[in-house]
């Protein structure tokens, strides 16, 4: 019998758990939870990048904010020409390429040649993160300040029409779906001969090119797919929220998700994703309670964290779990 | 607005954002430290001026308080925190990032989430080629110039400049020449949070004083010695001259929101094209 690596029991146990929750838990908050699960996505993309690929990314929110407005301006019918068109499928389509192909412009111009690294790429990206924050409070059509209102939600109809999604138990399981899927199918990725072949260049860059491996193009590809990875979470987000505004796209949401990811742990897709949700939790459960203390609580446990537990909480638990194990 | 006061106003800019950059940069170059608690240190430093002017004293007794308190607060910041992290580059940057987030939840639960104003002390105004300009404003610019001139003359003309380049050309070989590094990477810590509080406390009386008032600064000092190069002190300093200035003369012609993206794109494309900086001076990989 084939046995399991640790990392894969750990997500199938989350899966399993958050399967059966909205058995049990109220339904408000299987519709948190719901929102809560756009964020794994979005900790999921950046995982991939930034564990996976060493791609330190101070500018993820980027992605999740344009995918978020992308799916509004499209199911808001504010798209010029195509203001008969408000699809969600489209929608979701359209989120996807616009962040993964705005992710691929940006590794396209910050790695071709001698290329940026490291701090450098992030310094960039946490620039850019400004830049289009700014480009969204000031840009009348998308809403300035106010951002877009009344985003619809999930409609299953073709073109906007049909019977529309809101209910918070089935649109649970469409984003535990959707999570599920995209994480089973990036780890696939990261364990076939092209994520290998990241892992390498992660390591030692100069290294997987004197390989043979052109890391500026396979870097390039990553990035992106990432990058439409948090689109799509930002366009399964909005659909939620009713509501896209220029916090999604900025400085403070990609710091934010920064932080899941590092508690949660960068090494496993996994350990990212249930650090998010856990992390939301407690969120919900002591930001009214602790008030003005519980952002300095969770500040300073992200740096007992970055300096005890680099490979995060539920990373650091994963890895000794399979170190008994043996697998 | 008058064409003197517009120089003007872009000089006090660009002197205040080469402090800011001054000390981010000695942090980088020395310690290999990206410090995105910077910006916190230089709201710290405000506060200390809000801090000394409610407790009843002086508005000159607050400035000159505020840099050893900033430095010291960046000296237990050092020992308890950043010295961890100092062989994992990208996990200084996190471990900064978690530091920042608490000073600024700091400042919230002790001052409150709003902004405070600072009162300016009253030393009127001087005409300046015809049009009226306010002397404090003048004052800023000469604290920023002799704290560079300080800030240089420490690094080339004592000791503890020449073991600090030294360190910054070849730490390896810094320390087997009996250069203490540990205490040199503390020292050099608490100047850099000290340059960052005393442009704080400078710019308290002209800007609004609320939890929030670092982050606008981090973004631009980071360009600043990105564009201006790591390899050399002179180096931010060019880099802090040409993000401040483009930025004050666009907002002067355009709107601000506009000089600022034009001059984060255009930092970009210099960053990217010359990832070394414009001022470049080739540096020992450790």
């Amino acid at each position: 019998m084939r046995s399991w690596r640790t990392v894969d029991l750990v997500g199938l146990l989350a899966l399993a758990v958050l399967l059966a929750l909205p058995a049990v838990a109220p339904s408000w908050l299987v519709g948190d939870l719901a929102m809560y699960l756009s964020y794994a996505l979005l900790a999921v993309a950046l995982a991939f990048a930034w564990g996976h690929c060493g791609l330190l990314s101070l500018g993820h929110g980027v992605f999740f904010g344009i995918g978020a407005y992308a799916m509004g301006t499209l199911t808001l019918g504010m798209l010029p020409g195509l203001e008969a068109v408000r699809s969600t499928w489209l929608g979701l389509v359209f989120a996807v390429i616009a962040s993964g192909a705005t992710a691929w412009t940006i590794g396209w111009f910050t790695f071709a040649g001698r290329g940026l690294h490291g701090a450098f790429f992030g310094i960039v990206t946490l620039a850019l993160a400004v830049v289009f924050e700014r480009l969204a409070i000031n840009w009348d059509w998308l809403g300035g300040l106010n951002g877009l209102m009344n985003v619809p939600p999930i409609t299953l109809g073709p073109n906007g029409d049909g019977a529309e999604l809101w209910e918070p138990v089935p649109l649970f399981y469409v984003m535990l779906g959707v999570l599920a899927a995209t994480v089973a199918g990036l780890t696939a990725y990261q364990r076939s001969d092209r994520g290998l072949a990241l892992a390498a260049l992660r390591e030692n860059e100069l290294r997987a090119r004197a390989l043979g491996y052109d890391t500026g193009a396979l870097k390039r590809r990553a990035f992106a797919l990432s990058g439409a990875v948090a689109g799509l979470a930002g366009a399964l987000f909005v659909v939620q929220f009713g509501f896209a505004s220029p916090a999604l796209i900025g400085f403070s949401l990609s710091a934010e998700a920064l932080i899941w990811v590092a508690l949660g742990g960068r090494g496993e897709l996994v350990s990212a994703a249930v650090g998010v949700i856990a992390l939301r939790l407690l969120d919900s459960q002591f930001s009214s309670s602790l008030e003005a203390w519980w952002p300095l609580v969770v500040g300073l446990i992200f740096m007992a964290v970055v300096v005890l537990l680099p490979r995060g909480i539920v990373g650091e638990a994963v890895y000794r779990i399979a170190r008994q194990r043996g697998r | 607005m008058h064409l003197a006061t517009l120089l003007l106003d872009g000089a006090n800019a660009v002197l205040i954002l080469m402090l800011v950059a001054l000390g981010l940069a000695i942090v980088f170059g020395l310690m290999n430290v990206i410090n995105l608690a910077h910006g916190e240190f230089l709201m710290l430093g405000a506060y200390v001026v809000l801090a000394a002017g409610q407790a009843g004293l002086p508005f000159w007794v607050g400035l000159a308080l505020a840099p050893p308190a900033v430095a010291l607060v960046g000296l237990v910041a050092e020992e308890v925190l950043v010295r961890h992290t100092y062989t994992r580059l990208l996990d200084t940057i996190l471990a900064t990032w978690g530091l920042s987030l608490v000073l600024r939840q700091a400042a919230v639960l002790l001052y409150g989430p709003g902004s405070h104003s600072v009162v300016p002390p009253d030393l009127g105004a001087v005409t300046i080629a015809g049009s009226p300009y306010p002397v404090y404003r003048l004052v800023v610019m000469a604290i920023s110039l002799t704290a560079i001139a300080a800030t240089f003359a420490l690094f080339f003309r004592t000791r503890f400049g020449l073991a600090a380049r030294a360190v910054i050309a070849n730490r390896a070989m810094a320390s087997c020449l009996g250069i203490d590094t540990r205490r040199l990477d503390r020292w050099t810590f608490a100047v850099g949070a000290g340059l960052a509080g005393l442009a704080g406390a400078a710019m308290a009386p002209l800007i609004a004083v609320d939890p929030q008032a670092g982050l606008g600064w981090l973004v631009p000092a980071f360009l600043a010695i990105l564009v201006g190069g790591l390899g050399s002190i002179a180096g931010p300093l060019v880099g802090a001259a040409g993000i401040g200035g483009l930025d004050s003369l666009t907002a002067a012609v355009a709107s601000p929101v506009w000089a600022q993206l034009a001059v984060f794109v255009a930092a970009i494309l210099v960053i990217r094209l010359r990832p070394t900086g414009l001022i470049a001076r080739r540096r020992r990989e450790s």
